[in-house]
């Protein structure tokens, strides 16, 4: 359930739309549109869809924006929904703008976006105007990001606090030996008093 | 006020600038050293008790001990099913453990002999943990042979800060971390200091490269830590994100080749601000 709770906020902060999704007839175009958060309606993609369908958004529990309507050429135009949460996304990720005639294909990935936690950037891949994956770059801003951002990333030597023995009280490792003690840090601590 | 099982060894610090409050209490037990720190001196006075602590659980528990209840059901001798509660609730413990990790972390040896020793260590640290909170004594911190559970700070606003060893040099550290309210444990299981001490199954000894040679889990309590550390190192990297989503740990990892893999409170900028 965390997972999904996760998924949800990320995808919700970081103002994924998809709108637009076909679902009418054959040889009526998919469209995918990612944008951004602040945005309201018609920032959709463009699509000529000759039966009205409702694209599916993403999940959140934000209040934001909601709906960025695609154009319809045909009959009756696509509503594509979404909702988003209230983050502070900017910028609107390349929406797919397909001609007539031809599935959207691709991959698109959203800007940066800030928000209280951190930084997230989404990255949607459409095949045949179906999404086959969607991702998304979470980087920690603060401690409190800890509660949410819960994976083991590579981490350079530089990106952890350095530390000197002096720096120290105790010293975690592997089990040693008593032999293994009297050579080791925690030895020299030990004595040296802090 | 300091006490240790053979010659103290002339191992120095290098230009450190220490305050020199008082050295630690050291005791030998379970093959390893107890280091133990006080903000108090007047705790230091309960370090008889600790070592009281140690000596049963490692009279009961060790394998190196032939009289020991352990020993016994290793030869042969003695049923657990008829062995003293004590042993079968530390069974229970270890079996409750394997069944959280999903096998990775076990009591048995691949030979089969039943070797307690993954819980009875982090138990023992646990229940002199309890011990101390029950003599009314904050402020303190206790290393077992690498694994450490600390309680208060060491002086007013100054957490405990750990040092997390460099498996591919005991001399030098990879990072320290501080100790904070839901992380006053922290266990690190490696392949360096006494071997390959953990058991790895087939199919994760065949799994691709990398290995982790490391695994440091700071979590709230001794156990979790010391448990997921050793059952982290067994599993290898695919089993970090698993048991780090399900239990509220940070984790820092070495791989084979020396890099490192770690949760956001490892990282500079969050761990300052610990």
């Amino acid at each position: 359930m965390r997972t999904r709770a996760l998924f949800a906020s990320v995808t919700a902060s970081a103002g994924l739309l998809v709108g637009g999704w076909q679902l009418g007839a054959q040889a009526v175009p998919d469209a995918v549109a990612i944008s951004d958060t602040t945005s309201t309606p018609s920032t959709g993609t463009t699509s000529s869809g000759n039966s009205g369908t409702t694209g599916s958004g993403s999940t959140g529990s934000g209040s934001g924006t909601t709906g960025s309507g695609s154009t319809g050429s045909g009959a009756s135009g696509a509503t594509g929904t979404g909702t988003t949460s209230g983050s502070s996304a900017t910028s609107p990720a390349p929406a797919a703008q397909e001609p007539s005639g031809q599935a959207a294909s691709g991959s698109y990935t959203g800007s940066t976006a800030t928000e209280r936690f951190g930084t997230v950037t989404v990255k949607v891949t459409v095949a045949d105007g179906k999404i086959t994956d969607v991702s998304a770059d979470m980087t920690a801003r603060d401690s409190r990001s800890q509660q949410i951002n819960t994976r083991a990333a590579a981490l350079l030597r530089t990106e952890v606090l350095s530390a000197q023995s002096a720096d120290v009280t105790m010293i975690s490792g592997a089990t040693y030996t008593s032999d293994a003690y009297l050579t080791s840090l925690q030895a020299a601590l030990d004595q040296a008093g802090l | 006020m300091t006490g240790t099982e053979g010659p103290m060894a002339r191992v120095t610090l290098d230009g450190a600038a220490h305050s020199n409050l008082h050295a630690a209490a050291t005791f030998g037990s379970m093959g390893t050293m107890v280091s133990f720190r006080a903000a108090d001196e007047a705790t230091y006075l309960l370090i008889p008790r600790l070592e009281a602590l140690f000596a049963a659980a490692d009279a009961r528990f060790s394998l190196y001990r032939p009289g020991s209840e352990l020993s016994r059901i290793a030869a042969g001798e003695l049923a657990l099913s008829a062995s003293s509660p004590e042993v079968r609730g530390m069974y229970a413990l270890a079996v409750h453990w394997r069944q959280e990790t999903g096998g990775l972390f076990t009591p048995h040896r691949p030979d089969g002999v039943l070797d307690l020793n993954g819980v009875v260590k982090a138990h023992t640290i646990q229940a002199t943990g309890e011990f101390l909170r029950e003599a009314g004594t904050t402020n303190w911190c206790l290393n077992v042979g690498g694994d450490i559970l600390a309680d208060g700070e060491q002086a007013p606003g100054v957490p405990w800060s750990i040092g997390i060893a460099d498996p591919h040099d005991r001399k030098k550290l990879l990072t320290r971390i501080a100790t904070g309210p839901r992380r006053m444990a922290i266990a690190t299981s490696g392949t360096a200091e006494r071997g390959e001490h953990v058991w790895r199954a087939n199919a994760v000894r065949e799994a691709p490269l990398p290995r982790l040679v490391q695994v440091s889990v700071v979590a709230e309590d001794i156990l979790t830590a010391d448990v997921l550390a050793t059952a982290i190192l067994a599993g290898g990297p695919d089993s970090l994100d698993p048991l780090i989503e399900r239990y509220h740990v940070e984790v820092l990892s070495v791989d084979d080749d020396g890099r490192l893999r770690g949760t956001d409170g490892f990282r500079k900028d969050a761990a300052q601000q610990l």
